[in-house]
């Protein structure tokens, strides 16, 4: 029986990879869950690698390491190219506005998600993108529950609520019901 | 209690707050800034001192100012600015000062990489100053919540025996998140087994005992004790002395007030099927000891007879444990191997003494599992990307 949903996100800083975490990580706090984030990054606060993996479980959590991510979230070429081996059961979820080019031998499910033009479309500039991401993951992930994923947006990001909710919703919608 | 996701350093500063500590100097560093951040405006919430110093060897030099005035002090680094504190953590020692020291340790030799876990400082942790004739009190914890209640026994180990205490965590402990539970009033900081004490102050005339007596509350400056705590080797009343015989009496009580009462400390360790002999014992502490664990109940699964080992008290360094003749694996976040040199000389002889390293990143359960099966098999382990003199 699985004990525990592994998330990796990566990409590069100033895209919310952390936040995107800790949002995630947050929610399962909420919802009663052991969590671990580890975050890794580089000196540059924009444009440095940065990588988040969140486990959470019912279960005290042992290794922090997503070493099989059920979801792996790749913001950037590099990122995608260095994780995409690991992820075996799980799904890629990549923004092609930066992943462009896909591995099609990879056997696990890979699903676009264009968080970063879907942003500029909705709302004219990029900085929403990574709201949208999170609306399609709790949409994914059945472990989370979405109203508490959304809270956790609005409370860790104090500011654009009414933006946040539009975004997380556009994103909840992308992949159909769940 | 409230739960929060909270990263390491939060719930350091919330454990140190626990503890009593109301005053705080260092200088901004990855990955423990947010340390000094949290302390900035906690510490002023709860009547404290915060306060930046102009380099982390002036935030060492403030925190022993503030410990001679009576408060709970301590300062938060990782190893480029843990090898500034050279100078005053030598005369924390022989003043006998009590300091909480955190250390977060990231990937090195100077500034390396911020932002990916080290532990290229084990052995400066044990020797932090010059001069030799000290001994140091190291502790390691391995996640947040445990970083919370380890810093709340340093800073009751730093008073009892009057040095600084080091506690050594990592940049995964620091800078990630986890859920944590933190004690919202008496009643559950007791329940949580938090201790509660009050700073003690010595009011002289003595400095210090030529003895290794330990319990004696930390001297203070005025109130008449004459103690000068200067960093020349003092007389047993606190004045300055160049002589051998008095140097001798005083680096004795540097040292074995510390050794000869490791009882009260070296029960932090965690041990992992080790109930039945292990024909491999892992050794670890920090964060990659959490994998080692996962990794160490998958094997048994498997039908290897592995056990894991988990230093939390590193120094003075627990020999006690490697008593049995075994194979043992030391898994470090280092290339070049630190803890196993400990480990081989305090293994029996003729022990095979194996180990296995990464920095910037924890090793995999993969790793792990390939390396227990080939030192069973009696294979000697490949250094990852070159060759080295086997261990």
């Amino acid at each position: 029986m699985k004990t525990r949903t592994e998330i990796l996100a990566s990409g590069f800083g100033g895209q919310g990879v952390v936040r995107l975490g800790q949002i995630l990580g947050e929610a399962a706090v909420k919802q009663g869950y052991r969590v671990t984030m580890l975050k890794s990054h580089g000196t540059e606060m924009r444009g440095g690698y940065v990588r988040s993996q969140i486990v959470f479980s019912k279960e005290p959590i042992d290794s922090p390491m997503v070493e099989s991510p059920d979801y792996f979230v790749a913001l950037s070429l590099a990122a995608y190219k260095a994780f995409k081996h690991l992820v075996k059961d799980g799904m890629i979820l990549y923004d092609p506005a930066f992943v462009v080019q896909l591995d099609e031998g990879l056997v696990c499910v890979q699903k676009p998600v264009p968080a970063k033009d879907m942003s500029v479309e909705n709302f004219g500039r990029p900085v929403f993108a990574n709201t949208i991401m999170l609306g399609v993951l709790a949409n994914l992930v059945e472990e989370l529950d979405p109203g508490t994923v959304l809270d956790s947006i609005l409370h860790v990001i104090p500011k654009y609520h009414e933006e946040n909710k539009k975004a997380f919703e556009v994103g909840y919608e992308l992949l159909g019901k769940r | 209690m409230k739960r929060y996701l909270e990263t390491g350093n939060f719930a350091i500063t919330e454990g140190a707050i626990l503890a009593g500590c109301r005053f705080f100097a260092g200088y901004p560093i990855t990955p423990a800034t947010e340390l000094a951040e949290a302390m900035s405006y906690r510490l002023p919430q709860m009547g404290g001192i915060y306060i930046q110093g102009e380099d982390e060897c002036a935030a060492l030099h403030l925190c022993i100012g503030a410990a001679l005035g009576g408060y709970k002090a301590m300062t938060a680094t990782s190893g480029p600015g843990y090898i500034l504190y050279a100078d005053p953590y030598g005369w924390a020692i022989g003043c006998e000062i009590p300091l909480m020291i955190l250390n977060s340790g990231r990937v090195g030799p100077v500034s390396g990489i911020t932002g990916a876990p080290g532990q290229g400082e084990f052995y400066l942790t044990r020797y932090p100053t010059q001069g030799g004739n000290f001994e140091t009190i190291v502790l390691a914890p391995n996640s947040a919540q445990e970083a919370m209640a380890i810093v709340v026994e340093a800073f009751y180990l730093s008073e009892r025996f009057r040095t600084p205490v080091t506690v050594l965590a990592d940049q995964l402990i620091t800078d990630g998140f986890e859920d944590i539970s933190v004690p919202e009033n008496e009643g559950e900081m007791e329940e949580m087994g938090f201790r509660k004490w009050p700073r003690k102050i010595n009011r002289g005339p003595e400095f210090y005992p030529a003895t290794d007596e330990i319990d004696i509350p930390p001297v203070v400056l005025g109130h008449n004790t004459g103690a000068l705590c200067s960093d020349w080797t003092p007389t047993e009343e606190g004045y300055d002395i160049e002589e051998v015989a008095a140097h001798h009496k005083h680096a004795y009580r540097l040292i074995y007030k510390i050794r000869n009462h490791r009882d009260l400390f070296n029960t932090l360790y965690e041990k992992t099927f080790m109930d039945d002999d292990p024909d491999l014992v892992v050794v670890s502490y920090g964060t990659p000891s959490r994998v080692v664990n996962t990794a160490v109940k998958k094997a048994r699964q498997m039908g290897m007879k592995v056990g894991a080992l988990r230093l939390i008290n590193l120094w003075p360094f627990p020999d006690e444990h490697f008593t049995r003749k075994t194979k043992y694996l030391s898994v470090e976040l280092n290339w070049d191997g630190q803890l196993v040199r400990e480990v081989q000389r305090a293994a029996p002889k003729d022990s095979k003494i194996n180990f296995l390293g990464t920095c910037g990143d924890l090793p995999t359960i993969p790793d792990l599992i390939e390396a227990f099966t080939k030192i069973l098999r009696g294979q000697s382990l490949e250094r990852r990307g070159w060759e080295l003199e086997g261990w």
